[in-house]
């Protein structure tokens, strides 16, 4: 849809200000009560998504153009959806996300793209990843000497998508490793892309660089489907939410597990039993694109229709995402199959969990912002007395890594592959 | 035109680069759009004007430091905090408007029963701090994303809990409040250096000029602090909380339950509503779910509970016999929240109101008894989280036939009010058909009882201009009809003598001309007087009405 698509749903926003807190009914304190990253950054009310639904009707009727201010709340914006799911606790007719993203892409059909933007542009074209100064050559290496099908050769059913972040990090990679072993070990055939391993592009779709996220999308889908992929398995959550619900929305019928929904399949299985002690307090953060924004994709194409005179509803009924069915349990399940392990509760969790601040690449673009959302959560994190704070989403565990909280304490923070694999 | 830069710095150097800003599309979010969240004033077709710049203070000082130069440059301002009415923007082309989001502490004083809360401590984080201290607070009507400080020193902020706890002008202690000049005044003990637990003294009582009971609704100076009482909360710390979104349950002890009592005639609810004001044994008593129409109230409940149900799932929902049923039997209906102290308390205050029900041949909606039903009302009414669903039909509304006189006034009037609203919806399509009656309203808007407060809802589109133009006829239909019963303003002409049907501010010249054919314009004149001393440049705006005695003593 197009910016101008949402002009409805601009007007119809109350200004109720709910996208700026968690659900009302599930706050516990004041400190970790607010859930906008940009809004609690900057905290004029353009930076929120009500704002942005203000803001983009001057836009709309040329009062003003990309001003700084709309540019950076644009920009910034974590595509966390944290905004949407709270405003769909009353409200039926408005997707705060959607349009959050609809005017990301308008920035950007506009010309405002930020040099580091251009330069995460230029490596997806050369390199086919967003990370600057990756080099597809090197992209394989987490997968050496694992017994691995390479479906675009043999073909393969299953497949293990690393995504970007686990084939590069040196540190990640081991996890990957680790994750790919453990559904071999379980007796998966088990296959990876080759050569046609790439980024899935969905963080050009979270910053509205459309023609790019397009383009690379449609080359996997056609890939995917030449290597006759069922199922896709990845580590990362951003590399699901693009295969759930962005490949899906184009087409593209696979089965899309992430990890630990195959570790919490392989353990109530009996397949997989965690068995050594880990004797650890830990808490568990939510990753956006896992949870609020993992619900599976329901196709639609229809339009408004208003019942009663007045009342809002679409035709056919439209899916509603709303983060009631995200991926929570199975990682709380697989916690609690690790022996020793106990997991404390943030506050802000689930379809309301505050964003990491790694989101539609912020950590590159808006690098303060990001940090300060980052130690935002740290603090929630510390404030439960955990000793780790564990994540299943490989930009999430980064931007974490250097964070700290408002004390200047870190956290320890653990991949919940690299968990398991100490339960092994 | 914007400031000018060397009085864009005089601000800047008060709060900072960071918190004051002029760039054109942050301005225009300040800018209300007078069909979407009105608080009667409206609906029409247009916004507030542009202010010239907008500032977040971060403390008193600032606040003190950015007045000081308001006075100096003869530049209007107006704070807010959260923003859910039009009375909060500013009126006046190049006004400032402070936004008061940075300035959001609560210290709780467990001894003597009180919060003191600045301005961006919204109900939802006043209410979970004070519960782990067991006490808790009047909710405004307008629920728990609303600032307390704003309803308490800017509005009436009544709601369902005041029958129990009172409404803001009952609940309002000390306060610190930069008037108009920019000289900062300690209201009530705080005046006389004893605390914050008395709003009348020792010390300068002036809740008449700053409060009042309606609220100065942000035209004279800036409050930045002030203590609200507190009430008792016997329940948990924290409610513990469980269900799918939307449909959010608490868990709480059987001692705290919530009832939804119905009536078979409008004379039965207006004898058990006094009896209810008599007894003292609600905690909170609101009439909730009507506002989406009566016809479809219990269709919306059910909604509301199953996160796989949506709008258009109304009419089959409807046809649903029992549904229809249930609906039906909570055609006139209370919700309330009873709490017990303690257990023997409970026990009394459930027989107690066994008996008002038995007396007046009421009976209790087993629908809303359903256990999960139940749980996510005793959350909704708690909390007061849900305000946004009173948008959720259409997308705006504005209130109607709204009274609050004595229950045995209103009462037999419902159905000729209903009936007033049905009729228009049929005729034309612009306004939600979802019953003529869409009453909403609290049980009590004084404590101890002796007025209820009621408001229907008109559901309009505020994308659509027919419908934004049978909003208005709704208001000039009902309006005419409170005339004709000589029940007062309606609710969309609350503001009509604050703010023009432009958005701007009157004129003194204006207010002089309007306000003196008042029956008692002696009121506007005391506070022509009292803006004279107070705010001599006149930098408020319009909504502290005020009316120069020349213009009325002669005549
Ligand atoms: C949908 C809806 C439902 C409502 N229901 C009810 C109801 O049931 N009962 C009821 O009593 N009211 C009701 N209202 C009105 C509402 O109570 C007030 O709007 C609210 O109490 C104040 O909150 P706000 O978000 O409007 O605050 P704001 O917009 O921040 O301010 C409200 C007023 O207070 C002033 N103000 C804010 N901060 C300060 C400050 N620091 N110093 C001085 N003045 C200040 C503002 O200028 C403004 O005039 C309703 C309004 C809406 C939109
Ligand atoms: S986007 Fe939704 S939650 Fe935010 S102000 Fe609008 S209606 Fe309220
Ligand atoms: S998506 Fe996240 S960062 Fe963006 S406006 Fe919504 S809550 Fe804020």
């Amino acid at each position: 849809m197009a910016l101008k698509d949402f002009r409805p749903m601009m007007e119809r926003c109350s200004n109720c200000l709910g996208c700026k807190w968690i659900p009302f009914d599930k706050i516990q304190s004041q400190r970790f009560g607010e859930n906008c990253p940009i809004n609690l950054y900057y905290e004029f009310h353009i930076y929120s998504a009500r704002g942005k639904f203000q803001a983009a009707q001057g836009l709309l009727d040329g009062e003003y153009g990309y001003t700084d201010a709309l540019l950076a709340s644009t920009q910034a914006c974590t595509a966390c959806g944290a905004c949407d799911i709270a405003c769909k606790v009353c409200r039926y007719n408005l997707e705060p996300l959607d349009f959050n993203i609809a005017l990301k892409a308008d920035a950007v059909e506009k010309g405002n793209i930020l040099p580091v933007q251009k330069e995460m542009i230029a490596s997806l074209k050369k390199e086919q990843t967003m990370i600057i100064g990756a080099k597809k050559a090197n992209r394989s290496a987490w997968a050496k000497g694992l017994k691995l099908k390479d479906a675009m050769k043999e073909g393969a059913e299953v497949i293990f998508f690393p995504g970007c972040k686990y084939s590069y990090d040196k540190k990640l990679q081991g996890y990957a490793r680790t994750a790919a072993e453990l559904l071999i070990n379980a007796g998966v055939d088990l296959g990876y892309m080759g050569e046609a391993d790439m980024c899935c592009a969905s963080r050009a779709y979270q910053q509205g660089l459309m023609a790019d996220f397009d383009a690379r999308s449609e080359a996997n889908i056609k890939a995917f489907k030449k290597a006759g992929v069922k199922t896709i398995v990845t580590p990362c959550s951003d590399c699901y939410y693009a295969f759930k619900r962005l490949y899906a929305a184009k087409g593209l019928e696979v089965e899309v597990l992430h990890v630990v929904e195959y570790i919490d399949k392989l353990i109530s299985e009996k397949k997989l039993k965690l068995k050594k002690p880990v004797n650890m307090t830990v808490t568990y953060h939510d990753p956006c694109h896992l949870g609020r924004l993992g619900e599976p994709y329901v196709a639609w194409n229809g339009t408004e229709k208003k019942i009663m005179n007045q009342v809002h509803t679409w035709e056919p009924r439209r899916p509603r995402y709303n983060g009631a069915y995200g991926i929570y349990d199975a990682p709380r399940r697989v916690l609690a199959a690790i022996p020793g392990l106990t997991l404390v509760e943030m506050e802000r969790i689930r379809e309301y969990a505050l964003c990491c601040g790694a989101g539609a690449a912020c950590e590159q673009t808006y690098p303060e912002v990001s940090k300060f959302t980052a130690n935002e959560r740290v603090t929630e994190a510390n404030s439960t007395g955990a000793e780790a704070l564990v994540t299943a989403c490989p930009w999430c565990e980064s931007n974490f890594a250097s964070a700290v909280d408002e004390n200047g304490k870190k956290i320890e923070v653990i991949d919940i592959i690299d968990l398991v694999s100490r339960a092994l | 035109m914007a400031l000018s830069p060397e009085v864009y710095k005089a601000f800047e150097d008060v709060v900072g680069a960071r918190n004051i800003s002029q760039d054109p599309a942050v301005l225009e979010c300040y800018r209300c759009y007078a069909a979407q969240s009105s608080a009667h004033y409206g609906p029409f077709d247009h916004k507030t004007p542009m202010p010239g710049a907008v500032i977040m203070p971060g403390s008193t000082e600032e606040v003190q430091g950015i007045i000081r130069l308001c006075n100096k440059y003869k530049i209007p301002f107006k704070a807010a905090t959260t923003f859910w009415a039009a009375m909060g923007y500013i009126g006046d082309e190049n006004a400032i408007q402070l936004d008061m989001r940075r300035m959001k502490k609560i210290e709780i004083n467990e001894r003597d029963q009180y919060a003191v809360v600045e301005p961006y401590a919204i109900g939802a984080v006043v209410q979970v701090e004070a519960m782990k201290r067991g006490f808790n607070l009047n909710m405004a009507g307008v629920g728990c994303s609303s600032s307390t400080l704003a309803g308490t020193a800017g509005w009436v902020a009544f709601g369902p809990s005041s029958l129990f706890m009172g409404t803001a002008s009952e609940n309002m202690l000390a306060a610190e409040w930069v008037l108009p000049n920019g000289e900062i005044l300690h209201t009530g003990s705080l005046g006389a250096g004893s605390g914050w637990f008395c709003g009348e003294g020792p010390g300068p009582s002036t809740r008449a000029i700053l409060r009042g009971k309606q609220g100065t609704t942000g035209a004279f100076g800036v409050c930045t602090r002030v203590a609200v009482r507190l009430h008792p909360w016997p329940g948990p710390a924290v409610i513990p909380t469980y269900g799918t979104i939307p449909a959010y349950r608490a868990k709480l002890p059987e001692t705290i339950k919530t009832v939804t009592v119905c009536y078979p005639s409008w004379d039965a609810y207006a004898e058990g509503a006094n009896l209810l004001h008599q007894s003292d044994i609600v905690y909170l008593g609101h009439r909730q779910f009507n506002m989406f129409g009566r016809d479809i109230k219990t269709a919306m409940i059910k909604i509301l509970n199953d996160p796989d149900l949506q709008l258009c799932d109304l009419p089959e929902i409807m046809a649903d016999p029992y549904i229809k049923e249930q609906n039906e039997k909570m055609k006139i209906e209370v919700s309330l929240v009873i709490v017990g102290m303690t257990q023997r308390d409970f026990d009394y205050k459930m027989k107690a109101l066994d008996e008002i029900i038995r007396r007046v041949g009421a009976w209790k909606s087993e629908f809303m008894l359903e256990k999960p039903i139940h749980d996510w009302t005793l959350l909704y009414l708690l909390r007061l989280g849900h305000k946004n669903l009173n948008y959720t039909l259409c997308g705006s509304y504005e209130g109607n036939f709204g009274m609050s006189p004595n229950v045995f006034v209103t009462a037999p009037l419902m159905e000729s009010a209903a009936k007033l609203k049905d009729d228009y919806a049929k005729k034309y399509p612009y306004i939600a058909d979802t019953g003529g009656d869409s009453d909403m309203g609290s049980l009590a808007i004084l404590g101890g009882g002796g007025v209820t407060g009621w408001e229907f809802f008109t559901c309009f589109d505020r994308f659509d201009k027919a419908s934004i133009k049978g909003a208005c006829d709704m208001v000039n239909i009902s309006q005419k009809w409170m005339d004709d019963h000589k029940l007062g303003v309606d609710m969309g002409h609350w503001n009509a003598n604050a703010r023009r049907e432009d958005g701007f501010n009157y004129t003194q010249e204006q207010h002089n001309e309007m306000l003196s054919k008042l029956p008692q314009p002696w009121v506007c004149g005391y506070q022509y007087l009292v803006k004279k001393a107070f705010n001599p440049y006149d930098l408020g705006g319009s909504y502290y009405r005020t009316c120069d005695p020349a213009s009325f003593a002669k005549k």
